[in-house]
């Protein structure tokens, strides 16, 4: 009976233990999250109301920072933030998928590897001295131009080649389409094969099978795609610099510009204002793909 | 200013100098020079922030020899965030001794009690440059760069006169910043981005030009910025400029290229573009220049002991001599100060017939864009946020 009572004794102290040891494994990262992430947001979001009082500011309570952001020319900036960022999500990913799919799908494993590890080169070539790269190619009297000129398929040089839309989208489709080709390559090598075999046994033609199969298993790894790509793009300084053209800004550059003259409530507004719109999105993404769900679904096909 | 570069404008370059500066440092190229100067150094080393422009090659030994004290260069970035969050929010009022920028940053610096007035008299080689008598003295626009309510804070280190570049193979000569804005250039045409620089060449053009009405260049009401950036936005929308450039070597590259014909831009730009083949040439504009200093400080720091305070104004006074000013101009292209130019002749061993030609020739050469003048460039406005704001809006506006 003592023995009993002991060892039960035991396991609810080692229960306990184990509880206190996942609430304090749980707590590290939280606590993380909160000193290194949501405290210097709920700062920004505080000190977008706050007052200049000369170079400096002031605690008050003040909707000016957000009326000259809303009412001035920097309303146009956020504006096109978030169509290049739609537009390079949706362009790269178009790009990107079809890789990832005969990556996973149709090439053998050695050849997979090596096609991944190219994708690596971009992480490790400077972002600048990239961008600088293909100022070079598109100039007007670049490789591409001449290349053009040569096989007559034009009279002169493109001018829209470089400092366009064009020329920033080339920019931002290099730098974030391989973020993207990793985890839809990795949940498309996740989609249990058997599956797909079914859909054909069944009589569905390929097509079907990709769209009724293929394509739903895979959501996961596109939703992520699309988050590495927006958020990616929508932050993006360097590309609108070099290859942008006339004063071309994305929110990343008109918010520093705020900072050089020491316009804090300002560059705090415009802050906390793309951080609530990329929290949005992420919601609406959260909500209209139920990742936990397909996350649950890739957990059960592997056990 | 070297042919280093980083972000906006003359900013822009100078944060690349200091990205260059700490490059070499991470090489243990800077290091390893202060390193051999402290060894000497035997009352201590001064703590030196600097954008880049006033390291003479990481030689500190004629300094260290003289004094007893060591130099530790530290880089820093040029914008004005980040030299007041440097010495205020980064402690940097405990930890430097003195901060070489550009000048006319004094307002912000006294205002915010970081700086503390030069006393004139501890500088023996501050009588001997006849170019702050000339060109920087009180009353004059000049002494916006080193003053502040009479009173002097900032010790002249180069002075420079800034207009735009051009390929005379594609334009002929340009003698007017209305190369700028001609219509004959349509999509050749670039400008920094910066609207301290750009947008008072500008407003410089349209005053002298009398296109409109602007009394002073340099600090103008809301209502001349809004002036200058409708025209501006005006000649964007007719497809004048190719790009806005933002760093020295996109700078560079936007001439050697030949992508754009006319640029607003410094002159070393051209010097790096003639290295590399391409024969711009530096205009000198009816209007004038855009005149600008920088300007070496003592951080204010009321726990300074006495030594090291006359240490501090020991390298004020080092870098108004002729060594430091030859070596500076001919890394920089700048003009420093008058002594440069004869020492750089009178000692052979520090300096070849061939470097102090051109030490005397670059001054030459700044000194004519001075005595041309036109207007001095303003680093904080009255109306700054609207500089800004404005600039922004410009930038914002839809091209052709």
């Amino acid at each position: 009976m003592g023995t009993v009572q002991g060892s039960t004794q035991q396991i609810t102290l080692s229960r306990r233990l184990s509880g206190i040891a996942r609430y304090v494994l749980l707590a590290i990262p939280l606590l993380f999250l909160a000193v290194f992430f949501l405290l210097p947001l709920g700062l920004t979001i505080l000190v977008g109301f706050f007052e200049r009082a000369g170079f400096w500011i002031r605690p008050a309570f003040t909707l000016a920072a957000y009326q000259a952001f809303l009412g001035g020319p920097r309303l146009f900036v956020l504006q096109r933030s978030l169509f290049v960022a739609a537009e390079v999500t949706v362009l790269a990913l178009a790009l990107a998928y079809p890789m990832a799919y005969f990556l996973s799908m149709h090439v053998r494993p050695q050849v997979t590897r090596t096609v991944l590890l190219l994708f690596t080169v971009p992480f490790v070539v400077n972002y600048v001295i990239r961008n600088f790269s293909w100022a070079y190619l598109l100039s007007r009297t670049g490789p591409v131009n001449r290349l053009l000129e040569a096989l007559h398929l034009t009279a002169g040089s493109l001018d829209w080649l470089l400092y366009s839309d064009f020329s920033v989208l080339v920019g931002l489709i290099s730098s974030y389409m391989p973020f993207m080709i990793y985890p839809l390559w990795l949940a498309l090598a996740g989609v249990d094969r058997r599956l797909i075999e079914a859909s054909w046994v069944l009589g569905a033609p390929p097509l079907l099978t990709f769209l009724r199969v293929t394509l739903p298993l895979s959501i996961p790894g596109i939703f992520t795609a699309l988050i590495f790509g927006f958020v990616g793009s929508f932050g993006e300084s360097a590309v609108p610099i070099i290859l942008g053209g006339v004063g071309y800004q994305l929110m990343g550059n008109t918010i520093t510009s705020a900072l050089d003259v020491l316009n804090y409530p300002l560059a705090a507004a415009m802050s906390s204002i793309v951080v609530v719109v990329m929290l949005l999105f992420l919601a609406a993404w959260y909500l209209l793909f139920d990742v936990p769900a397909f996350l649950g679904k890739i957990v059960r096909w592997r056990v | 200013m070297d042919e280093v570069a980083a972000r906006l404008s003359r900013r822009e370059f100078l944060r690349a100098a200091a990205y260059a500066t700490a490059g070499a440092s991470l090489l243990r190229l800077g290091p390893l020079v202060s390193w051999a100067g402290a060894a000497a150094a035997k009352k201590g080393t001064l703590s030196f922030a600097d954008i880049g422009v006033g390291d003479p090659g990481g030689d500190w030994s004629k300094f260290t020899n003289a004094t007893g004290w060591g130099v530790n260069l530290v880089a820093i970035g040029n914008a004005p965030s980040q030299i007041l969050n440097v010495l205020i929010a980064g402690g940097g009022k405990g930890v430097y001794d003195v901060i070489n920028i550009v000048g006319g940053m004094q307002k912000p610096l006294v205002e915010n009690d970081l700086i503390i007035p030069i006393a004139t008299s501890r500088l023996p080689n501050w009588g001997k440059d006849a170019y702050i008598s000339e060109f920087l003295s009180s009353g004059k626009p000049g002494f916006e760069f080193i003053g502040y309510k009479g009173k002097i804070y900032g010790v002249p280190t180069v002075l420079q006169g800034d207009s735009f570049a051009y390929l005379p193979e594609k334009t002929g000569q340009l003698d007017s910043y209305a190369a700028l804005f001609d219509p004959k250039w349509k999509g050749f045409v670039a400008l920094e981005d910066n609207f301290t620089t750009a947008g008072q060449k500008t407003a410089l053009y349209l005053k002298t030009n009398k296109l409109a009405t602007i009394k002073d260049p340099a600090n103008m009401t809301p209502g001349e910025i809004r002036t200058v950036i409708d025209f501006l936005i005006e000649k964007k929308k007719e497809g004048q400029f190719r790009v806005i450039w933002t760093s020295f070597e996109q700078a560079v590259d936007l001439l050697t290229r030949r992508e754009v014909y006319v640029m607003d831009c410094w002159e070393p730009m051209v010097f790096a573009a003639r290295k590399k083949g391409v024969s711009a040439v530096y205009a000198r504009p009816k209007e004038g220049y855009l005149l600008w200093a920088m300007a070496a400080y003592i951080v204010k720091n009321p726990q300074r002991p006495a030594d090291r305070e006359k240490g501090a104004y020991d390298l004020l006074n080092f870098m108004l001599d002729g060594w430091y000013g030859a070596k500076i101009t001919l890394l920089r292209g700048y003009m420093t100060n008058p002594q440069a130019v004869a020492y750089a002749k009178a000692n052979a061993g520090d300096f070849s017939a061939a470097e102090a030609a051109e030490v005397a020739r670059i001054h030459d050469n700044v000194r004519s864009k001075f005595r041309l003048g036109g207007t001095w460039q303003n680093r904080w406005p009255t109306y700054v946020e609207q500089y800004e704001s404005e600039w922004a809006r410009f930038k914002a506006a839809p091209s052709k």
